[in-house]
């Protein structure tokens, strides 16, 4: 009994909790101002770029088309997934629903608003992964919800975009190690068995 | 009263139960028993007459018992660890290597299916070296691939890894071995019930050790995709000295080891082809292969795809996800010893249809919450959901082993194997088919597996006995298949029982009487609770 109590009573304080986060989650991406900054990436070399070596020099400026420029407080640079790195990789799917995206999840800098033309000097961070990219600047207001929006790709994000090979995380040493340790495993194992045949026989004989 | 006796056998909480050998190879208990010249005072624990323990002490790790139950359910439990050690680190693993879904959903039906051959050819193993080396072998020959992970660079190498590693899942069967030899037939249920859950454990572990050792080594300052390859040392070096010490502290049997002792007694090995060929022949052998593959199947299958289902859908921070997932796994500790005992429970109340009703309950209640954690929206109803699924499902295992000992005697060890398998062939299945491509999202994958699952549970109605009847059907009223004796002795042959081999048979089949109903097993037969049980 004590039990079903107990489950009851979890159940119920579940439901509070879900009922009382709904609210506040439907800011959509359609909803963003489209094109209000003007982002460019120049890749510092063609060709696939070396995550951990190679650089992207990112500028944003105010478009002029722009018109919601009053409320921009902070500009979030982000390096965003081509669809042609999305495909059958859920975790990377573009959604709508601004908090379910997961286009842009690696943060490049966040700088305040400034109207003139900003600029940065991007190194590859070592953990991004392979991948075909495009630059995003998300332009925030003081409550740091999203306003607008600009990129270095067209709408439908085919062209101007750059590719990445990622770092193999591989090292010599952790190699010579993996060898040591197998190597050792096998050798413990034919070690003692050998060893113990040979008492058995030496067992038997007497 | 006679249950108490005959709980010997009623006591099935899990695993390869029966007093006696329990590998198709040996039907008689004394080929591999030896007499010692030191009477039972040498022991620890107390003895019976074949040297196994009566008492389960768990605190305890005198030798050769209680040492070899822990070295057996460690070496178990570390395996797990091994075989799911990718799952928590898969968003990781996956940016590193570029993987797809397609990628990581093969690998993860990889990584159960090398076991599917490696746990039936384990009993071969354990009948010709023991149980020591047994393990030994899983454990040390499946380390180098634990290692390999540093050398891994894409998909193909990644698959080719989790399948080798997958292999040392047969310490299952090793360790269930080593303690049916270790520990009397009345207590086995019970030991059993605890290495197998302790060890299926380990599944849940990994999921919180992972990503924990996986930070440190970021911490220490290496980058994520250099740490994760890091990590993979720790399930390597923990079941390398797992081997160590079973080689150097375990012992085959009560009275020594195998090499070292000299077999006297009669050695009447079964053929294996009739061994294999009865269990092949009985249908409920297929009934149970089915049923422990949505049982123990989902399992491993929400052991490889629970962590990233938290990681991605709501967000968690990857040790996060990993505590949350870990907790699935951690409730084998009490879930599967419960599904057991509550098996037993039941047959002693309402014989083997109280067994039955008991494992379709427990497996269709936990499908159920599977389907509500697929459609779960918020992270409190998953937890909960998710929770609730892993008690019915890993009691539904437990309880599963609490019938599979009397669907046959003779063949009952490769019948646990089967079954074993039968658990990895269903998490290959549901892999394959609800992760492994796009097609389905995660949640809805969960839910069709739920939902397969209890389509998949029904056929448990099937299993009829005709001394015991069904979940519907009551015993045979014909006066010779309504015995035991009759259900037993028809896996031999009319030349083997003129031999005698079946005397085995004949005895777990009076030992089986529990297996009815209170009432019926109260009204026919007074001798029973006379205690007339021999060599228990």
């Amino acid at each position: 009994m004590a039990i079903h109590k107990i489950i009851l009573a979890s159940f119920q304080i579940c439901l509070l909790i879900q009922f009382s986060h709904g609210a506040t989650k439907e800011r959509l991406f359609s909803d963003l101002e489209k094109g209000a900054l003007d982002v460019t990436a120049k890749p510092s070399r063609q060709g696939v770029l070396d995550a951990g070596i190679d650089k992207l020099s990112i500028t944003w400026k105010l478009s002029s088309t722009a018109k919601t420029q009053a409320s921009f407080k902070t500009i979030k640079v982000k390096l965003c997934y081509a669809p042609v790195s999305q495909v059958d990789r859920p975790w990377r799917k573009t959604e709508n629903e601004l908090f379910k995206d997961k286009t842009c999840p690696h943060k490049i800098i966040t700088k305040a608003y400034n109207k003139s033309s900003q600029s940065f000097k991007y190194t590859l961070e070592r953990d991004i992964p392979t991948g075909t990219y495009f630059v995003r600047a998300y332009a925030v207001d003081a409550k740091d919800h999203e306003v607008a929006y600009g990129q270095s790709t067209k709408e439908a994000k085919t062209t101007n975009l750059f590719s990445v090979q990622a770092i193999s995380g591989r090292h010599k040493s952790l190699d010579i190690a993996s060898i040591c340790f197998s190597v050792f495993a096998v050798l413990a194992l034919l070690v003692f068995f050998v060893n113990e045949k040979r008492k058995a026989k030496i067992e038997q004989s007497k | 009263m006679a249950s108490n006796e005959e709980g010997s056998i009623g006591t099935s909480l899990h695993g390869v139960t029966a007093k006696e050998q329990v590998f198709s190879f040996s039907a008689d208990a004394s080929s591999q028993i030896v007499p010692s010249d030191d009477p039972t005072a040498k022991f620890a624990l107390p003895v019976d007459s074949e040297h196994r323990a009566k008492v389960f002490n768990p605190l305890s790790f005198a030798k050769p018992h209680m040492r070899a139950f822990h070295l057996g359910w460690v070496s178990f439990f570390t395996c797990f660890i091994s075989t799911f050690a990718a799952a928590p680190l898969v968003p990781i693993i996956r940016d590193n290597l570029d993987l797809t879904k397609t990628d990581i959903g093969n690998a993860g039906v990889a990584s159960v299916s090398g076991a599917i051959f490696s746990r039936l050819a384990m009993g071969a193993v354990c009948d010709l070296l023991g149980a020591r080396y047994g393990t030994a072998f899983s454990l040390m020959l499946t380390a180098p691939m634990v290692f390999t992970m540093s050398f891994v660079t894409g998909p193909v190498g990644y698959l080719a890894v989790r399948f080798m590693i997958g292999f040392c899942l047969a310490t299952f069967v090793s360790c269930q071995y080593w303690t049916s030899v270790m520990f009397n037939g009345k207590i086995i249920g019970l030991v059993n019930g605890c290495a197998g859950g302790w060890g299926d454990m380990g599944g849940g572990v990994t999921q919180l050790l992972m990503p924990m050792v996986f930070h440190v080594i970021k911490l220490a300052g290496a980058t994520p995709f250099m740490a994760w390859r890091i990590a993979f040392f720790v399930p390597g070096f923990l079941q390398v000295v797992m081997g160590i010490l079973v080689l150097t502290f375990g012992q085959d049997l009560p009275d020594g080891n195998l090499s070292t002792l000299q077999k006297s007694g009669q050695v009447s090995k079964d053929k294996f082809s009739k061994v294999f060929w009865f269990a092949v022949k009985n249908y409920r052998t297929w009934i149970l292969f089915v049923l422990y593959g949505f049982s123990m199947g989902i399992e491993l299958t929400i052991n490889n795809v629970i962590s990233g289902y938290f990681f991605d859908r709501f967000n968690l921070k990857l040790q996060t996800a990993g505590i949350v997932a870990s907790s699935f796994g951690m409730a084998n500790f009490f879930a599967r010893p419960f599904g057991g005992y509550a098996s037993d429970v039941a047959a002693r109340l309402f014989g083997m249809r109280g067994r039955l009703w008991i494992l379709w309950i427990f497996q269709t209640v936990g499908a159920l919450f599977c389907i509500w954690l697929g459609r779960a929206n918020s992270l409190p109803i998953a937890i909960l959901a998710m929770i609730l699924f892993s008690i019915g499902t890993q009691a539904a295992c437990g309880a599963l082993f609490g019938v599979a000992p009397f669907v046959s005697r003779r063949s009952l060890g490769l019948i646990s194997g089967l079954t074993g398998a039968g658990g990895n062939f269903g998490s290959g299945l549901t892999q394959l088919l609800f992760f492994s491509s796009s097609r389905f999202s995660t949640a809805e994958g969960l839910s069709l597996m739920g939902a397969m699952a209890v389509l998949c549970t029904l056929p448990v109605a099937f299993i009829h006995f005709p001394q015991w009847g069904s979940m519907f059907l009551r015993p045979s009223r014909d006066g010779e298949r309504s015995k035991e004796e009759y259900y037993y002795s028809s896996e031999w042959t009319e030349d083997e029982k003129q031999q005698g081999l079946h005397e085995g048979s004949i005895k777990f089949a009076e030992n089986s009487r529990s297996e009815r109903s209170r009432k019926v097993a109260l009204a026919d037969f007074p001798t029973p609770e006379s205690g007339t049980l021999t060599n228990v």
